[in-house]
């Protein structure tokens, strides 16, 4: 590789690893975390991400099972075909997201209980 | 043989190729977390149909293959988020090769237009959920895409070398 090869990846890297620091970091609080849960940009429901909770979301593209345990929400369970917010890992931290496109619906971690 | 002829039969050989490699990539896993990865392996034909044919051309290799893809393993929605990471990967590339014209890297390429492609489908995901939270996904999948980028820039370049060799691309341009 030349080295204005190096160069250009090395500042990618830095770039995309910087702005993940600065996003945790412009993120962190410690004041109460929820979990907003949205279908198409209407919240559906705001949850305590401290109390152990299950709740399965319903409608007609489909179903997603949200599970809040140790302080972490998952989706557990899903209809939609590619399973990639089933396979997405645990959200814990504020900004953090999980995504079902095909039902439309996005798992948030929040600041603040509502 | 005439030329056009030619550069149809190389054009639906690029489509066929793609098309098989974003059949085999969907069988290879990513230890990586986040999901929505991948290898890009598709992008090796992208890259190399830029070079020898031009981004007009390329354009419908692009397109040929998702919608394929789409209607053979996938559905409208994974159509609509392919396309918009395909072309706008694609833009990103042909701008670039355009305004190197000469000292070209194919791994800077590469690595564009995977974190062009990243960026397309982000966007889509945006205007279908409705938020503007996904910018640490973005992050994530920009992270991913480099080394991946660096794969396939590294692979299409040395496959591009061989295949120099050849009298493959000399009839293309006469």
């Amino acid at each position: 590789m030349k080295k204005k090869e190096l160069l250009i990846i090395t500042i990618l890297l830095a770039i995309s690893l910087g702005g993940i620091a600065l996003f945790y970091g412009l993120n962190a609080t410690d004041q109460p975390l929820s979990v907003r849960v949205s279908r198409a940009g209407e919240v559906l429901a705001t949850l305590p991400l401290s109390q152990e909770y299950s709740e399965t979301f319903k409608d007609a593209s489909g179903t997603n099972t949200l599970v809040i345990s140790n302080g972490q929400a998952r989706m557990t369970e899903a209809d939609c075909p590619d399973q990639i917010c089933v396979k997405a890992r645990g959200i814990s931290s504020p900004g953090e997201t999980i995504v079902c496109l095909p039902h439309k619906l996005i798992v948030e971690i929040v600041t603040g209980d509502k | 043989m005439d030329s056009k002829s030619y550069r149809l039969v190389i054009l639906s050989l690029y489509i066929a190729m793609a098309l098989i490699l974003s059949y085999v990539e969907s069988f290879i896993p990513l230890p990586v977390p986040i999901p929505g990865v991948k290898l890009g392996l598709p992008n090796i034909i992208t890259l190399i149909s830029l070079i020898t044919l031009g981004w007009p051309l390329t354009i419908l290799v692009v397109v040929g293959r998702v919608l394929l893809s789409g209607f053979m393993f996938g559905n409208l929605s994974s159509i609509s988020f392919a396309l918009a990471g395909g072309l706008l990967s694609l833009l990103v590339m042909a701008l670039l090769l355009h305004f190197s014209k000469n000292s070209y890297s194919l791994i800077i390429i590469s690595i564009f237009g995977a974190i062009a492609h990243n960026l397309g489908q982000v966007l889509v995901a945006v205007v279908i959920v409705q938020t503007g939270n996904l910018i640490l996904y973005f992050l994530f999948l920009m992270l991913f895409a480099i080394p991946t980028g660096i794969f396939i820039g590294i692979t299409a370049r040395e496959l591009l070398r061989l295949l120099n060799k050849t009298t493959i691309f000399k009839r293309l341009n006469p």
